[in-house]
């Protein structure tokens, strides 16, 4: 029941560098919305100045309606899984929860009802005597997540939770997470820098480069419609050419593509599964590489100046080495000066 | 201890609290500011600046002139030189083969090796004192076994200027072993191995490659001696002879003893500057060893 | 040294040699005392004791200055340990973990004591106490310890909060807690050994510090050392000597114990300058 939002907050790191700068964000009742990002593009910042353990140098914060920038974290109604975890190795599981309730003087059967009942929810049942430091990575990142869940909070914050799990039980993880979230129906704000984590577990990816919003959309969207050259790059891979356009033809070296925008210099932005490729001689492109990955094979492409291109095919035997190609794209997207131009869709 | 490793101001804390971080820390400062730097700097200004006979007082260096023309202070402090040089020989005679051992050895007995040369740490100088009087003192057990074999007695180190030196020696043993260990620690096996590779025998080793690389932590473990040994009170005061005695002793005497502070403080003086420098080498490497 | 593959251990003469040596220079007069401490009679020139026994652990227990010694001296290390972590630790937790105008050097003013001969300053200090009228009384001597106590009770325990996981404390702070109950919940338990070592430190070196004791307390202010000192110098039977020796060790037994670790790790060497 618990609606965040941010208005125009920047923050300004001693030394005058801008972390972020005039961010605005809501993020809706139950919803997860992800912050996407390079490091250094300010989100863990964000994540933090919404926990309470930096203060915003402008802007507001405020959770339901309610102004809580300038509330120091124990006040604010924000519950935080860190990355790394972040558990306190001299308390075992049950104490690890069971600290927050104590701190709000509830009764000690109260406080057993509740942490098992939240050890439940995370799969831990009957592990609340275990030391934290006994436990496996993916063990200490549930208890670091029912430590936060178990206080009920109206916001909940991950920072980069599965940065320190290996990729097998990171995909697990977050499909559980993600359960987890939309059983409790939880406000979320995650933080991460892998593009697998925000497309498979958001509601929203917001993504961030230099302490601003590139776009916020809903994770489909911002695959397919990228509004800008750097989201088109950051997400997924994307051959981005750089080249011009006169009387409607987008040109890069042998390369030319019909493009019904005003003449001027444009990034064109092409998918590998949407660039078909047809053997010719001797061809816009010459394979360079050809890897098979069984379900299907990539191509390296090579232009005459050398510009490498991918291209995603069913039929990777039929190609070699050297052999030329044409190219054809099947959905396009095209920017210039950082905004979107032009878009066909397959 | 992985907390001393750590280096010391590591993170510049991003939460400016000026007020209470001075505060927290007024104490400590203070004391150290009332009991170590006021004494230094009073003890300078108390030996020149002298009470004079009509009750005012006066820049004069008459304790100095004292200090250099009394034959007998002299003697103290040729005596403390002696001492200071012999242990600090001795020290690096005793400890650097040691602490090559322990470096180098794969062996079993090296962890024997090592709690032993550390076990004096946790020996008091006082109870050392008495066994030394014990062993090598009249009729000690070292006079026992002798004669027990038909031996004439040893001329015992007890009351002379060697029996400062044999406890002294002794008492720096653990520290001095582990300072000259950790600066071995930074000779990389591969780098002795590439030079045997080429070539260098054993001596060619421990000259060319191993002992330029712990030549600093062989003067940080002198200056730490040194420093130690200088105005060393107990094991001289206990073990040495009367006279001429160490500065530590002497200085004690002329205190306590002839209720002359002033003398006493300008003997103290006089410490300080035969260490200026060894304590200011020493305390440019703790520093920084704790610096990030 | 040989690096290749070696299938029989070559004999370790070197070790062999440095073992038997350290031991007879090291292990064996201590020995001796810890023999003489329960022998009853030994005259010259039998090589063994002629009779054992704990005669003389009664005698000496029976003397008034030693258990009068005893006291002071226990009562004087906790007093200097106490003191020691009261203005010391808060002070390690602002060095560590906040900012403030001059806080590097004076992080590095506790190192101005150890540019200088140890009697030398003592004397020098004395001086000042003499114009005080601390000579020879209980509080002279805490003040001269809790100055030897300062460096390493602030440097140990400022590595410690450091090695302290900031994100554990923010989680504290998220999950409710002030900061001073992150402090007492988190900070303080997490950094909790190593500052027990400090202050363990803290209380062997207090409790077997001579020199400042001898030179600013005695004779009023009388500690086991002290009394060892004068029981070496005057007292004829030897096994007093012996006995208190036995008893005199007993807090660097227990330090021993606890610190072995610590001090055989390169870090500790590394405190020290090396």
């Amino acid at each position: 029941m618990s609606v965040l939002t941010i208005k125009d907050v920047t923050k300004l790191f001693p030394g005058g560098t801008k972390a972020v700068d005039s961010f605005s964000l809501e993020v809706a009742d139950g919803e997860l919305v992800c912050l996407l990002g390079p490091s250094g593009s300010g989100k863990s910042t964000l994540l933090r100045m919404v926990g309470g353990f930096e203060t915003p140098s402008a802007g507001l914060i405020a959770i339901d309606g309610e102004d809580i920038t300038r509330m120091p974290p124990e006040k604010r109604p924000t519950g935080m899984v860190f990355q790394s975890h972040a558990l306190w190795t001299h308390m075992d599981v049950f104490k690890n929860l069971a600290f927050g309730l104590k701190l709000r003087r509830l009764p000690a059967t109260e406080i057993k009802r509740k942490v098992e009942a939240v050890l439940e929810l995370v799969g831990l049942g009957g592990y609340g005597s275990r030391r934290v430091t006994q436990l496996s990575g993916g063990q200490q990142q549930r208890v670091a997540l029912a430590r936060s869940l178990v206080l009920e909070p109206k916001i909940l914050l991950l920072d980069e939770p599965f940065a320190s799990l290996d990729q097998h039980l990171r995909e697990r993880l977050r499909e559980e997470v993600r359960d987890i979230q939309q059983r409790v129906g939880i406000t979320t704000l995650f933080v991460t820098h892998g593009q697998d984590e925000a497309l498979s577990m958001a509601d929203r990816i917001v993504v961030m480069r230099d302490g601003g919003t590139e776009q916020i959309d809903r994770p489909d969207v911002v695959y397919r419609n990228p509004q800008t050259p750097f989201v088109a790059g950051f997400i997924g891979t994307m051959n981005l050419l750089e080249g011009t356009v006169a009387n409607g033809i987008f040109t890069r070296a042998s390369f030319s593509h019909p493009l019904a925008v005003a003449d001027g210099p444009a990034t064109l932005a092409i998918r590998p599964e949407a660039l078909d490729v047809t053997p010719a001689e001797p061809g816009a492109a010459k394979v360079h590489r050809v890897t098979d990955y069984g379900t299907h094979g990539l191509l390296d492409l090579d232009l005459p100046d050398d510009t490498r291109l991918k291209a995603m095919v069913s039929h990777p035997a039929q190609y070699r080495h050297g052999m030329g190609v044409n190219l054809t794209p099947r959905a396009v997207s095209a920017y210039r000066n950082n905004a979107q131009i032009f878009r066909s869709e397959a | 201890m992985t907390a001393t490793e750590a280096g010391a101001l590591a993170p510049a804390p991003t939460q400016r609290k000026r007020p209470i971080g001075l505060l927290l820390v007024a104490v400590p400062v203070l004391l150290v500011l009332w009991l170590i730097i006021w004494p230094i700097i009073s003890a300078m200004i108390q030996t020149i600046w002298l009470p004079t006979p009509e009750g005012g007082r006066s820049l004069s260096v008459s304790s100095y002139e004292f200090f250099i023309n009394d034959p007998y202070s002299r003697a103290n402090l040729s005596i403390t030189l002696w001492t200071t040089a012999v242990c600090a020989v001795l020290l690096l005679v005793v400890c650097l083969p040691i602490a090559l051992y322990l470096r180098f050895s794969d062996s079993k007995l090296a962890a024997y090796v090592q709690g032993l040369a550390i076990f004096p740490m946790f020996v008091p100088s006082i109870i050392l004192s008495f066994a030394f009087i014990r062993v090598l003192g009249p009729n000690g057990t070292v006079d026992l076994l002798l004669n027990s074999v038909g031996l004439p007695k040893i001329k015992s180190p007890y009351l002379t200027p060697w029996g400062p030196v044999i406890g002294l020696v002794w008492d720096n043993i653990p520290l001095t072993v582990l300072i000259l260990l950790s600066g071995l620690g930074n000779v990389s096996n591969q780098a002795i191995e590439a030079a045997r590779d080429v070539g260098a025998g054993r001596f060619a080793l421990l000259w060319h490659i191993i002992l330029p690389r712990v030549s600093n932590s062989i003067l940080v473990a002198i200056s730490f001696a040194v420093l130690g040994i200088f105005s060393a009170f107990t094991l001289p005061y206990i073990l040495g002879p009367a006279a001429p005695e160490m500065m530590g002793p002497f200085m004690q005497r002329t205190f306590r003893d002839l209720f002359d502070p002033t003398n006493a403080i300008t003997q103290a003086v006089i410490t300080f500057g035969f260490c200026i420098l060894f304590g200011l080498f020493y305390v440019r490497s703790v520093a920084k060893n704790r610096t990030p | 040294m040989s690096t290749t593959i070696k299938v029989a251990r070559p004999v370790d003469w070197t070790g062999i040699f440095f073992a038997v040596v350290l031991t007879l220079v090291i292990v064996v007069p201590l020995l001796v005392v810890g023999t003489w401490a329960f022998t009853n009679v030994w005259r010259f020139p039998s090589v063994i004791p002629q009779e054992f026994g704990l005669k003389f652990w009664y005698q000496t227990l029976a003397r008034a200055d030693v258990w009068s010694s005893i006291t002071m001296s226990l009562t004087l290390a906790t007093t200097v340990t106490l003191i020691s972590a009261v203005i010391c630790l808060p002070a390690a937790y602002a060095f560590a973990r906040m900012d403030f105008p001059g806080r590097d050097i004076l992080f590095f003013s506790f190192l101005a004591g150890h540019a200088f001969p140890k009697f030398g300053l003592l004397v020098a200090i004395a001086g000042i106490f003499l114009q005080l009228n601390l000579i020879g009384t209980f509080w002279g001597v805490v003040l001269i310890q809790l100055v030897g106590t300062l460096l390493f009770m602030i440097w140990i325990p400022v590595a410690a909060f450091q090695s302290v996981d900031r994100r554990m404390e923010e989680a504290a702070r998220d999950v409710g807690a002030s900061p001073f109950r992150v402090f007492w919940s988190i900070t303080l338990p997490q950094a909790g050994p190593t500052i027990a070592a400090a202050l363990l430190l803290s209380f062997v070196g207090t409790f077997y510090e001579t020199e400042g004791a001898w030179l600013i307390g005695a004779p009023q202010v009388r500690t086991l050392p002290v009394l060892m000192i004068s029981f070496i110098n005057n007292q004829p039977v030897i096994q007093y000597g012996a006995v208190l020796s036995v008893l005199l060790w007993v807090p660097s037994f227990i330090a021993l114990l606890f610190a072995r670790r610590v001090v055989n790790s390169g870090s500790f060497a590394k405190g020290f300058g090396a």
